[in-house]
């Protein structure tokens, strides 16, 4: 394997926890306009509703500027319940799957709602828990219909025009998918959750390739849910339940692991400009200690114990300059790593 | 089947779990009774307690982080609907309610999550292994402020804490017990309090949600000279003190009273056991025997607990406490078998019944019995309860309704309440109670599926739903 600061190597890290405005709340998908704005998805928790406003898609630069937010939980026309993941078209507009309200829903690049489509159900056109999103090289959008375990293409405008894929074990049937993303040929990637793979497709649906099985050794995963590609081919995968991120050659050759470095936000350095007792506590503490861990379960005890470590690391993201960004749910954060040849940017 | 067996088996699985369907009712009793108990004591391991704890990380965000105490609640309350091992989650819920540790202080529910695991894993092993976990548990260590019991500075909140509530009971020890007891488990510490204190103060989550608690043992900050404790000297440390605490009978007898209380029969309440009788001193005192005997085995006493007449003749003694009500009534009803926004709910009715889980009201923890019911949490039952059957599409009552169906096209008003009754638990109910379901089913006359299905099933749900509300139903 290669090391991991020969492909990436960190650069800083957006997010703090907030309820609403600056920050993130279970942050689960992060969309990149063309001009580097952020639109971070806030996924949240149940269906309180002293709560709903934690629901919501915030809007920041790379170098943590926050722009606002837009969308907020409810079950209304533009509201979000289980986000789960945004993804940009040509016009930049934003689409956003929703695994509660089973539905597309679709807004201006300011936020304002424009359409939604989608109702649970197993035919054309609907959805069982969409997941993941990602627009083909035509601009048309594929959904991943998790509990279908299809993938549906549709218009932009919400018109369906065709699913592949089933339940199963064998090379393009699924278990519960996740993540999608297309390279710039156009063949498609998508996480298979539940059969802890990583399939690829050609545009058409035709199975290509197939990596990985059960394990959290080099190369095998954990309940993959994330996944992207970089320009040269790169697959990023978003390990999610060993709380790492695997990238592999175009070939499915593990290249490197990362498992979270995280340092302090902006916005973390702005709360502890102000909260200076807790900050004099956490530079005496030993933020890395040693651990006894539980029987199972120990990397995610891990993560949970030390704050730098990814902790359910849910989407990957990569933006036109090859930097990539790894989307944490339960640190509320984005741990941004950049490929070598590039300078750190912040 | 045996009626008698299928009622039996239904009594085990109150009290053992968290209710049972009546297909799984009819596995068990295919089992036998013993060997239904070996099985709830001993579960296979070789699957995990959880078929879908992926699924609830996956969809339940929150329930992956576990930041909030309602995300905490609502996951362990899922489990207990889905474990594949019961018991395993009962025992956890009863050594919450003995070792009562409280979000309200700690902040950090996931901590107290962390102590239910460390249940499942030692509560019904050796009580002497699970003392000693408790002793190192970050939670423990906060709620009764042991990290600040040091060598020079001592804190006799835990040392009070493990004599009076978690091993003897009041009258048992001296003051100077107490002292001596905090004096060895000095050095009993989290690593990093002054960093975790500083958050919980503040209830800090920034800047990236919280940090799990590590136990520390800190030898320079312990006392390592000498002890007397219980009429025992020497260097002793916080495992010594374990040791001669499992080793007094008035250990044997207040767990003995402890898990009588919570899987025979409700008793008083503890603090009225120095005073007050057992209500079955003979059943205490072979618990108390299984105990000694087994050199503080819980798994043997339980044992022999669920397989004594004293237990078997016990059904429907005890009141549901508000967890009982809402897991196994969501269990019978169903509909909880992939994860939903709506999940929460069932956290939400817990507290509304009286019963913050992971937030029990002091160090006491909660009082049980008859003081689980009041005018309002009643009607938080009884609301919750009918919910749960009010819809007929939920797994449970269609399961309910093919049942009564395969009973014949026609079901006669006495049929209908007596399969009802049946199928719901088996209830024992009294005649007035039968009487006034009768009389409301004699309304519409004979059932007819054949006839009018929509009409039948819609006479089921209303029958199911006046069931719950029943006296019977709070019972378990």
């Amino acid at each position: 394997m290669m090391s991991t600061q020969n492909l990436y190597r960190y650069s800083h890290t957006i997010g703090f926890y907030g309820l609403g405005g600056r920050g993130f709340n279970n942050p689960v998908d992060v969309a990149i306009r063309r001009d580097g704005l952020l639109y971070v998805l806030n996924r949240a928790g149940a269906e309180v509703d002293s709560r709903m406003g934690y629901k919501r898609v915030s809007m920041c630069a790379l170098d943590e500027t926050y722009h606002g937010d837009f969308s907020t939980g409810g079950r209304g026309p533009g509201q979000i319940m289980w986000p789960v993941a945004i993804a940009l078209d040509a016009e930049e507009h934003v689409y956003i799957s929703d695994d509660a309200l089973q539905r597309i829903s679709v807004f201006d690049k300011h936020g304002t709602f424009l359409t939604s489509w989608g109702r649970r159900g197993r035919g054309d056109g609907e959805f069982d828990r969409p997941a993941g999103l990602a627009f083909t090289p035509e601009g048309h959008l594929l959904v991943v219909d998790s509990r279908n375990n299809r993938v549906q293409t549709y218009t932009r405008d919400g018109r369906f025009l065709g699913a592949w894929g089933r339940g199963g074990q064998s090379p393009g049937e699924f278990n519960l998918p996740w993540g999608i993303a297309v390279d710039q040929t156009g063949d498609v990637y998508v996480a298979d959750w539940r059969n802890d793979r990583i399939q690829k497709f050609d545009a058409t649906g035709q199975p290509l390739a197939c990596w990985g099985t059960a394990g959290t050794g080099d190369g095998l995963f954990h309940r993959p849910a994330g996944i992207a590609v970089d320009h040269e081919g790169h697959i990023c995968v978003a390990d999610w339940g060993n709380e790492r991120v695997q990238i592999l050659s175009p070939d499915g050759k593990v290249l490197a692991q990362l498992r979270g470095e995280a340092g302090v936000s902006k916005w973390g350095e702005s709360y502890f400009s102000s909260n200076q007792d807790e900050l004099a506590a956490r530079l005496q503490a030993d933020l890395e200690p040693p651990l006894a861990l539980p029987p199972t379960d120990a990397k995610r005890y891990e993560s949970a114990s030390i704050e730098k470590l990814f902790w359910g690391p849910v989407s990957v993201k990569i933006d036109t300059e090859g930097r990539l960004y790894v989307v944490e749910s339960c640190r509320h954060r984005i741990q941004i790593y950049c490929p070598h040849t590039s300078s750190a940017v912040r | 089947m045996a009626q008698q067996d299928i009622a039996l088996m239904a009594h085990l699985l109150r009290r053992a779990g968290f209710g049972a369907t009546r297909e799984e009712l009819e596995d068990y009793v295919a089992q036998g009774y013993e060997a239904t108990v070996e099985a709830l004591l001993q579960p296979d391991e070789a699957f995990p307690a959880l078929a879908d704890e992926d699924l609830i990380r996956r969809y339940h965000v929150d329930e992956n982080s576990l930041m909030l105490i309602d995300s905490c609640q609502t996951y362990w309350l899922y489990r207990m609907i889905n474990t594949r091992r019961p018991l395993e989650e009962k025992i956890g819920l009863f050594w919450h309610g003995v070792f009562a540790t409280g979000y309200t202080k700690l902040n950090q529910p996931k901590a107290i999550l962390n102590q239910i695991d460390m249940f499942r894993r030692y509560g019904l092993g050796s009580f002497r292994t699970l003392l000693g976990q408790l002793s190192r548990d970050p939670a423990m260590l906060f709620w009764l402020d042991n990290k600040d019991n040091h060598r020079d500075a001592v804190n006799e909140n835990y040392g009070r804490e493990i004599l009076e509530l978690f091993s003897m009971g009041v009258g048992n020890y001296t003051e100077s017990d107490v002292r001596q007891c905090s004096r060895a488990f000095t050095g009993w510490t989290i690593r990093n309090a002054a960093l975790h204190t500083a958050r919980v103060a503040r209830d800090s989550v920034w800047p990236y949600g919280r940090l799990d608690w590590q136990f520390e043992y800190r030898a320079d900050d312990h006392d390592a000279g000498a002890k007397t404790f219980l009429g025992h000297t020497g260097a002793f440390d916080g495992e010594d003190i374990i040791e001669i605490i499992c080793a007094q009978p008035a250990t044997a007898r207040f767990i003995a009273r402890h898990l009588y209380n919570f899987f025979v029969a409700d008793e008083p309440q503890v603090p009225a056991w120095p005073t007050v009788p057992p209500r079955d001193p003979k059943a205490i005192a072979a618990l108390m025997q299984a105990f000694t005997d087994a050199e503080y085995d819980l798994r043997s006493v339980l044992r022999v607990l669920f397989n004594a007449d004293f237990f078997k003749q016990a059904a429907f003694a005890k009141i549901k406490s508000p967890t009982e009500m809402v897991v196994s009534t969501a269990r019978l009803a169903g509909g909880y078998d992939f994860p939903a926004v709506e999940d929460v709910e069932l956290a939400l009715a817990t507290g509304a019944m009286g019963q913050q889980l992971l937030d029990p009201p002091s160090v006491e923890g909660w009082h049980t019995g008859q003081e689980w019911v009041n005018t309002a949490s009643l009607m938080a039952r009884v609301n919750f309860a009918s919910q749960q059957f009010a819809d007929v599409q939920k797994p449970g009552v269609r399961a309910i309704l093919a049942r009564l169906q395969a009973q014949g096209p026609i079901l006669s008003p006495a049929q209908l309440v007596d399969a009802c009754l049946d199928l719901m638990g088996p209830l024992s109910v009294t005649e007035p109670t039968r009487r006034e379901l009768l009389e409301h089913a004699m309304v519409a006359g004979n059932l007819n599926f054949v006839a009018d299905e929509t009409s039948a099933v819609e006479r089921v749900r209303e029958m199911l739903q006046l069931i719950v509300a029943m006296r019977e139903y709070q019972l378990a």
